[in-house]
């Protein structure tokens, strides 16, 4: 019959044909379709978000409280076992969940999003579903997580002794930078692991690095002068400063942090969106 | 909604409702719903799939050769087709001739290696069932996110609920995470929901018996009905009886070219003529 056994083709009449030039890739017009996409498929992210977020508490006696108890819980651990260690510091405790939280939107996401193409292959094999919507899910999960801690970290504000001041107002704004940045991060670690699956484990171990090499745990102003500015090489610097500058000191922070924050999250942003677009054809074909 | 201009882009749908209003029907009959020009579709079988990038280092440092090869395998061969209003398409063809990997094609499921693909309306692919069931999920919930995935929002899914339940029979499990369900159960709901929405162009994969001989008949029952909505149907089957009576036009295929195209009856006749000539050829 008809059926295919030899694996090599012969070449018939000029076919293949001639690999046409490659066409400039139009990105204005790409990122347009991909706007258009994500409205016609934001009831699917919406959905994925908010049954992630259900199952992940289903069936547990307090249910969904425990996306807000367990950061409560963990912020109370760590500023216990923190604050003993290293009594130095005055308002230790705050200093340290006011650079964890963000911390966990940071890793979170880029962790849970370097699978999240492969793990969602029998999705995208059976039926067309952006494939972009994967990290993005995962992105917004941990968005949402964050969001919440946040709000344990405001009831525990009183009792640490910080008191709600104005410059918090800028906590939306801190908080969408570093999600754009995350995102774009999130965005390339999800595509270098489709075609090289060996990222998936340098990723947990470079973010476990990075965590130790960003000011969370310590803060700058222990370093001598003359090597702080190591820490601005450091991209999850300013947006951990950000979060120190608001939420320990109450007050507002530099416009050059913010800009520097903000020109890093387009950067990322870019770099991980071309990445992964100029990859999403191909997908398909390494799962 | 952002009003985009239809564009020359390699895919795009005009499932976005963006001339929602416009009498589609009158305005543009002569404009084709699918058009494929040039289409190939080629699969690279990987010699090992996980390309490592200590390879790819050497690769690109070295300029070395690859230790094995990798082997190509042409899928789809320089396709050309144009679908209009009211088409049903017949697709004929041995295993492995390119049937369900065109299916996909025009899913969107696989971009072509090279050709333009424009597919205009939405696209209802019931290739394969229960893709995006999430088992932790129960029933109910799940036909809103396969609805959601399908292209309705979910208000509309709401409202076809109550006929899901009453075609599946799953009333009852509805509140039942769906990793509880036994197979048959599980592929009544994923039919349920596949066949539940009103396509523009709706594509058939052959294969789609779930359940006992009294479910397989209605479920025969919904896709006419669903062939009969739809506004062009694409439909792969070995069944040449039930190609003959729901379809008009047939393509045959063969180690993924389009050798014939034209009238069900032609096409079927020449493909059980080459069948059989192939059958009685020594070997």
């Amino acid at each position: 019959m008809d059926a295919r056994n030899e694996t090599s083709t012969a070449v018939v009449d000029g076919f293949p044909a001639a690999p046409a030039p490659r066409r400039a890739v139009r990105w204005l017009q790409v990122a347009r379709d991909d706007q258009a996409e994500l409205i016609r498929f934001w009831p699917v992210v919406h959905n994925m978000v908010s049954q992630d977020l259900r199952v992940r508490y289903q069936r547990s006696f307090m249910g969904f409280l425990w996306t807000l108890i367990n950061p409560l819980l963990m912020m109370a651990i760590l500023s216990v076992v923190f604050s003993n260690l290293f009594p130095s510091r005055a308002n230790y405790s705050l200093f340290l969940l006011a650079g964890m939280v963000p911390w966990g939107l940071l890793s979170g996401a880029v962790v849970e999003s370097t699978a999240s193409i492969l793990i969602n292959e029998g999705l995208i094999r059976k039926i067309y579903v952006p494939k972009l919507i994967f990290p993005l899910v995962r992105a917004l999960l941990n968005l949402v997580t964050t969001v919440l801690s946040l709000g344990a970290l405001f009831i525990l504000l009183i009792p640490l002794g910080a008191r709600p001041s104005w410059p918090m107002l800028l906590l939306p704004v801190a908080m969408g930078l570093l999600f754009f940045f995350t995102l774009g991060m999130a965005l390339f670690v999800a595509t270098a692991n489709t075609f090289f699956r060996d990222c998936g484990h340098l990723v947990s171990v470079f973010m476990q690095a990075w965590y130790f090499a960003t000011p969370i745990l310590y803060g700058v102003s222990d370093f001598p002068e003359a090597i702080q500015w190591r820490f601005w090489l450091n991209p999850a610097f300013y947006y951990i400063e950000i979060f120190h500058n608001i939420i320990c000191d109450g007050q507002w922070p530099r416009a050059s942090i913010l800009g520097t924050a903000a020109a890093l999250a387009v950067i990322s942003m870019g770099i991980g969106y071309a990445t992964f677009k100029s990859n999403e054809d191909k997908m398909v074909f390494r799962l | 909604m952002p009003r985009l201009s239809p564009t020359k882009t390699k895919w795009f749908f005009d499932s976005e409702g963006r001339n929602r209003g416009v009498r589609r029907d009158l305005a543009d009959v002569e404009q084709p719903l699918i058009d494929l020009r040039g289409v190939s579709l080629k699969f690279i079988n990987y010699a090992d799939k996980t390309f490592t990038i200590k390879r790819a280092f050497l690769q690109l440092l070295l300029r070395r050769e690859k230790p094995v090869p990798d082997s190509e395998f042409w899928a789809l061969r320089n396709i050309n087709l144009r679908i209009r209003q009211g088409e049903r398409i017949g697709i004929l063809g041995s295993n492995g001739a390119g049937k369900s990997t065109l299916l996909r094609l025009l899913a969107k499921i696989y971009p072509p290696t090279t050709g333009e693909v424009a597919v205009r309306g939405t696209v209802a692919p019931l290739i394969e069932m229960g893709a995006g069931f999430n088992p932790e999920l129960t029933g109910f919930e799940n036909i809103l996110l396969n609805g959601a995935i399908l292209g309705f929002n979910r208000k509309r899914m709401l409202e076809k609920v109550e006929e899901i339940h009453e075609f599946t029979g799953l009333r009852e499990f509805a509140d039942l995470p769906l990793k509880y369900y036994s197979s048959g159960m599980y592929s009544r709901l994923a039919f349920g929901v596949a066949t539940s929405i009103d396509p523009e162009i709706l594509l058939v994969d052959e294969s789609l018996s779930a359940g006992d001989a009294a479910f397989r008949e209605k479920a025969t029952r919904r896709i006419r009905d669903l062939m009969k909505r739809s506004r062009a149907v694409i439909l792969v089957s070995h069944d040449m009886g039930s190609l003959r009576k729901l379809c008009d036009r047939g393509l045959w295929l063969r180690k993924g070219e389009l050798i014939a195209d034209g009238p069900i009856k032609d096409v079927i006749d020449d493909y059980e003529a080459w069948t059989k000539s192939i059958k009685t050829a020594p070997a």
